[in-house]
């Protein structure tokens, strides 16, 4: 008896959260009239505006195509997307794109794809230990020597910088600090005195730039690996922001871009997700075809200045 | 002071043992000696120094000062394997067994029978067996220690410590908690081990059991060794050895004139717990609750106070009708409750004295949501006072009190509340003579002042001697009312195996003093 | 022993009453002797360590950490945990940044809005808590994922920036005196006053120290578990005001994970995770070590892979420290 009543409550309980958060992401899944091809894409984190773009890109894409698209939020979980890609299998998707939270960890979803004879794109990160169709992927080593060069060009071949890094062990924050160091090797006049770990996060990148300027007060430059800790030392810098002490973000995000429009960011190194959906998208759909793909599909980055900015700011 | 004897055939012997913690000296020089086969009785208020005693012989603490020679040497016990390898063993109140697993399991916890690097099962349960019925225990060593119950759980720790070849066995407490014909066979099991040549330690508060089954008797008061008696030395003599002075009453019940009922229960109930129970308690009257464990009167108690809800009937105080399962409500309208359990529900044991005397009172020193502060710490001071609580100060820790003044802090939160009826569960139990008389000497001045007190006991004599009447509760219902004056332990247990008798017949004696 | 003995003794050196008092002290405030140790070692480490300039960095740093600290010390307190905390942060700043912007409120309403969004969180947790009769680990864990949730919800994901009037509590005033430390300094003090003066925060170590036995003292166990899970929230919701205002804008995944430093300070602080003990004092010196500990990293130059080490075991030694002095002095 009470045991029903529970159960009920819990029942309309979990279809009205569920009726609701449909209703939200209704729009997410194009329903094309045309569409026989069904497509899954498996979003490492929606928690990110830059994968929230990256979704968009694909969404409009898939639209335009006229393909039915599903996405699903992995939450930043590789098991949990492991079980969204298996999920995919088994609801008959004519190809899958995979944007994984682990490029180690997302094998087994690949492999388990493989076997349902579907083909799997990998978006923005690579898949070790499992062959996928294509790799579709910003080129964040490149990025990082555009943004050393940058930097440089704006420091005028000399001065002391400080290095904010992103999560350690990650790849974008080993590529782009790779990059990065190559890149500013070719400038023997700067030298880099701290390189110190802020976790791509806003607010710790504030307060690692406050505690650099208490043992390194004389620096001139500043390289963040993305943009979201630019952002915070820009606030640890006040005034001296973009103009006696020059920053270089990455990603292009919309508050990134703002701030090179407003001049306190000097410059970024612009990801184009939504071009990165697009192509991802338009790859599921070759490949759902039967087409066959290039291996590696390398998405450029653009260096985004004062001069370029406003042509960042539509996306 | 201690009348020693000579040093020949002693397996133990304890010279000027001195243990200090901070701001508390538990022990300040106690000499104590155990022959082969003997059984020494430990008699001693609480607080007066039995268990630190007790710590130290099996490894738990160290001495400050002093000597533990063992077999005429000198030796130094620092943890329990020290101690198990010596041969000695504590069973204590609290038992070191793990209810989930099987009896055999648990007497040869940590070093099972191995064959081929396996338990070997067959041949623990014949040494199970064996060890069984060495303590004469009717028990499957293939049965779950949890369904054993207490008496054969307590058989069992005796059988563990038997198998692991132990000549000194010491036993904190060990009739607390049994019944009646429970009691009889431990002493049974305790005799035949003693003419084996087993040692034995035996701590009790009951005095009646010292010349059942002790030998000599070791008074400890406060951290002292202050007599060693023989067992037959009369019950009077024992009090003023432990006590300090002699005490002239034990009951010292003095009658109140009686006003009109500040209690009233009407036809309480709870399904398969308690069935149509109505009494009253009036203003100036001790009326005490008597029966068998399991009766049902703590629940009615609990039921009372709002503690736990009822399905029928009604609790009114002074006539107002009460809701039920609202404890705030029922201390509002006067009631207080001493819970059964004073540890687990009537103190915070990491509060100190001030705060968990302050406890019920704390609503009503609030002004707007803020304490005052000094006012609660002058009147904790007060009844710290007048009830005699023995603590360094009012921050001290009610967990490192000793249970009588434990209980006083208990009494004191309902004395500061003003609580018109008190109902005291079980509240001289583990309490040494001389608080439990302090406690009855509260009794009185409260129904002196037109309060009430309602009694739960399964100490008989206590019943008796300090109520005005008597409910018996047998099954979940009232089944008879006896007055004080006229009743004997034999009337009263006529009415409490009333109608148990017919059913399940369980000879579980509430009373550990009806003996 | 008589009074005269113990006259004889103290006498010949006063020092030693002094020396005495103060080695009281530390044995009571354990975590203060690590946040000293801390300080003289940075200090000798690194030259830029010991200035008023780093020290203020410090405190604006520990800020945000202390505010929900002091929150998770009251549930703490009553032996409950509460996991929400870092997501509630989020969830109220940008409830202020979106009605403040989007909605129009005018600000100080905005705020308003953004302690009651906090203060409900609470309350909804308190009620799974008591009515409920969940566990409060998983309680408040269901709610770390709702507020995140809604948080993303609200924001669309994406970062939005705060009114000038509201970021101003991100400022320093007079450059000496940032809003940040004032903020977490009143409510430090909101929390002590809390605790040892009201009803509700004696009630608090109470139900830690002994549920029942503060249910059968007539005090309402249920109301006071709303109250201070309700306190918890609010305390979320001012912490995460703090750290939009910092910043300027109000971020969805802003403050994750920080619930865990939050209950590493209060432990650190000397609380017990079962309960009846913890006290806002003691919290502000573990809010305060993390914080140091993390600048002094950055001061230091060490390895990003290395830090991680470094502050978990600094959090083991300073609980370790703290459990050895109590059971020496016990």
């Amino acid at each position: 008896m009470h045991f029903t009543k529970s159960a009920a409550i819990l029942a309309v309980g979990t279809a009205l959260t569920v009726g609701l958060a449909g209703c939200n992401s209704g729009s997410s899944s194009a329903s094309g009239s045309s569409g026989d091809i069904k497509i899954g894409l498996s979003v490492s984190t929606l928690n990110n505006p830059y994968f929230v773009q990256f979704r968009n890109g694909a969404q409009a894409e898939a639209k335009k195509e006229g393909v039915s698209l599903t996405v699903t939020d992995a939450s930043n979980d590789s098991s949990q997307q492991v079980n969204q890609v298996q999920n995919f299998t088994s609801q008959a998707m004519k190809a899958i794109i995979l944007n994984p939270v682990d490029s180690d960890a997302a094998a087994p979803a690949v492999t388990a794809a493989s076997r349902a004879n579907i083909p799997v794109i990998a978006a923005d990160r690579g898949v070790n230990k499992a062959t996928v169709d294509e790799t579709i992927a910003s080129d964040n080593v490149t990025g990082g020597k555009l943004a050393a060069q940058e930097l440089a060009k704006e420091l005028g071949g000399k001065g002391t910088i400080v290095v904010l890094q992103g999560t350690a062990g990650t790849s974008a924050a080993n590529d782009r600090g790779k990059g990065f160091t190559e890149g500013i090797a070719a400038y023997p006049n700067i030298k880099v005195v701290a390189q110190q770990p802020a976790d791509f996060d806003r607010t710790k990148g504030l307060d690692v730039m406050t505690n650099l300027l208490q043992s390194h007060p004389g620096i001139t430059g500043v390289f963040a690996e993305n943009d979201e800790m630019a952002l915070g030392a820009i606030k640890a810098l006040g005034a001296k922001a973009g103009t006696t002490i020059k920053i270089v973000g990455f990603d292009g995000e919309v508050d990134g871009i703002k701030a090179v429009q407003a001049g306190t960011l000097n410059a970024t190194v612009a990801q184009q997700p939504a071009l990165l959906g697009q192509l991802a998208v338009q790859a599921a759909v070759k490949a759902a075809k039967g087409t066959k793909l290039a291996a590696t599909v390398s998405v450029p980055v653009k260096l985004a200045t004062k001069d370029n900015a406003s042509q960042f700011a539509t996306s | 002071m201690t009348e020693t004897s000579e040093a020949r055939g002693e397996i133990l012997r304890v010279n000027g043992l001195r243990k200090t913690f901070p701001g508390v000296v538990a022990l300040d020089g106690v000499d104590f000696d155990l022959r082969p086969g003997e059984v020494h009785v430990l008699l001693g208020e609480n607080g007066a120094g039995k268990s630190t005693l007790i710590k130290m012989l099996s490894g738990a603490y160290q001495p400050d000062d002093g000597r533990i020679m063992v077999d005429d040497r000198e030796t130094s016990i620092r943890s329990a394997q020290d101690a198990q390898r010596l041969g000695i063993a504590t069973i204590y109140q609290e038992f070191n067994l793990v209810p989930q697993l099987t009896v055999a399991e648990n007497l040869f916890l940590g070093r099972p029978p191995k064959r081929f690097g396996l338990v070997d099962k067959r041949r623990m349960t014949a040494d199970a067996r064996e060890l069984l019925d060495r303590v004469g225990v009717d028990a499957d060593p293939g049965q779950q220690i949890g369904t054993l119950g207490i008496a054969r759980m307590q058989m069992v720790e005796i059988a563990k410590a038997l198998s692991l070849d132990a000549r000194v066995l010491i036993m904190d407490e060990p009739t607390a908690v049994l019944t009646t014909t429970e009691v009889e066979k431990l002493f049974a099991i305790v005799r035949q081990l003693r003419d084996q040549g087993v040692s034995i330690v035996f701590i009790t508060h009951h005095l009646e059991e010292i010349p059942q089954i002790g030998d000599r008797v070791t008074v400890l008061r406060d951290g002292k060794s202050v007599a060693e008696v023989p067992a037959d030395t009369p019950q009077e003599e024992l009090v003023r050895l432990m006590v300090g002075r002699s005490i002239e009453q034990q009951y010292p019940r003095e009658r109140s004139s009686q006003g009109p009922p500040l209690l009233e229960v009407r036809g309480l109930t709870r399904r398969g717990v308690f069935e149509n129970v109505s009494f009253e308690v009036h203003a100036g009257e001790v009326v005490g609750i008597a029966g068998l464990v399991g009766a049902g009167r703590t629940e009615v108690a609990r039921a009372i106070f709002g503690a736990d809800g009822y399905d029928q009937g009604n609790v009114l105080v002074e006539g107002a009708r009460l809701r039920g399962g609202d404890v705030h409500a029922a201390m509002e309208a006067g009631l207080g409750l001493v819970p059964e359990d004073r540890k687990g529900q009537g103190l915070v044991l990491g509060a100190d004295v001030q705060e968990n005397l302050g406890l019920v009172t704390l609503g009503r020193a609030s002004h707007g949501g803020l304490v005052d502060r000094a006012g609660q710490r002058k009147r904790a001071a007060g009844i710290a006072e007048r009830l005699n609580v023995r603590m360094s100060g009012l921050r001290q820790e009610v967990r490192t009190l000793s249970g009588g003044n434990q209980q006083k802090v208990v009494i004191g939160k309902w004395l500061l509340a003003d609580a018109k009826v008190l109902i005291l569960d079980e509240p001289t139990r583990g309490i040494d003579v001389g608080a439990k008389v302090e406690i009855y000497q509260l009794v009185n001045s409260l129904t002196a002042s037109g309060h009430a007190v309602l009694m739960i006991s399964s100490d008989l004599p206590e019943v008796l001697g300090m109520s005005d009447r008597v409910l018996v509760m047998a099954r979940g219902r009232l089944a008879g009312e006896l007055d004080a004056a006229e009743a004997t332990q034999d009337s009263v247990m006529a009415l409490a195996v009333a109608g148990v008798e017919s059913g399940t017949a369980h000879d579980t004696v509430g009373g550990s003093n009806v003996r | 022993m008589s009074a005269d003995t113990l006259q004889k003794q103290a006498g010949p050196s006063e020092r030693n009453g002094a020396v005495r008092a103060a080695s009281r002290f530390f044995a009571e405030n354990g975590a203060l002797g690590g946040l000293v140790i801390l300080v003289v070692a940075l200090s000798l480490m690194s030259g830029s360590f010991l200035t008023v300039t780093n020290l203020l960095n410090v405190g604006v740093q520990a800020a945000v950490t202390a505010i929900l600290a002091f929150g998770v010390t009251f549930v703490i307190t009553t032996a409950g945990i509460d996991l929400s905390v870092g997501a509630v942060a989020a969830l109220s700043a940008v409830v202020c940044a979106w009605s403040a912007t989007s909605e129009g409120l005018p600000w100080p309403l905005a705020l308003v809005v953004a302690l009651g969004v906090g203060i409900l969180c609470g309350l909804v947790n308190g009620a799974l808590i008591t009515y409920g009769k969940l566990p409060p680990f998983i309680a408040t864990l269901a709610m770390q994922g709702v507020a995140r949730g809604l948080a993303l919800v609200i924001s669309q994901g994406s970062p939005i920036a705060l009114p000038n009037s509201i970021s101003h509590l991100g400022d320093t005033i007079s450059s000496y005196l940032p809003v940040p430390v004032i903020v977490m300094v009143a409510m430090g003090l909101v929390t002590a006053f809390v605790l040892a003066r009201t009803y509700s925060g004696r009630a608090m170590y109470a139900i830690g120290g002994n549920e029942e036995a503060a249910r059968l003292s007539g005090i309402k166990v249920t109301r006071q578990k709303l109250i201070t899970y309700a306190l918890a929230g609010g305390f979320a919701a001012v912490a995460g005001i703090v750290l939009a205002s910092r910043l300027a804008s109000a971020t969805p995944e802003a403050a994750s994970g920080y619930e865990l430093d939050a209950i590493a300070a209060v432990v650190i602080g000397g609380a017990s995770l079962s309960g009846g003990k913890g006290t806002a004092f003691g919290t502000f010196v573990g809010a305060l070590i993390l914080a140091m500990l993390r600048n002094g990293l950055n001061l230091l130059s060490v390895s990003s892979f290395w830090q991680q080490v470094v502050i978990g075991v600094v959090i083991a030694l300073a609980v370790l420290l703290d459990t050895l002095r109590r059971r020496s002095t016990n």
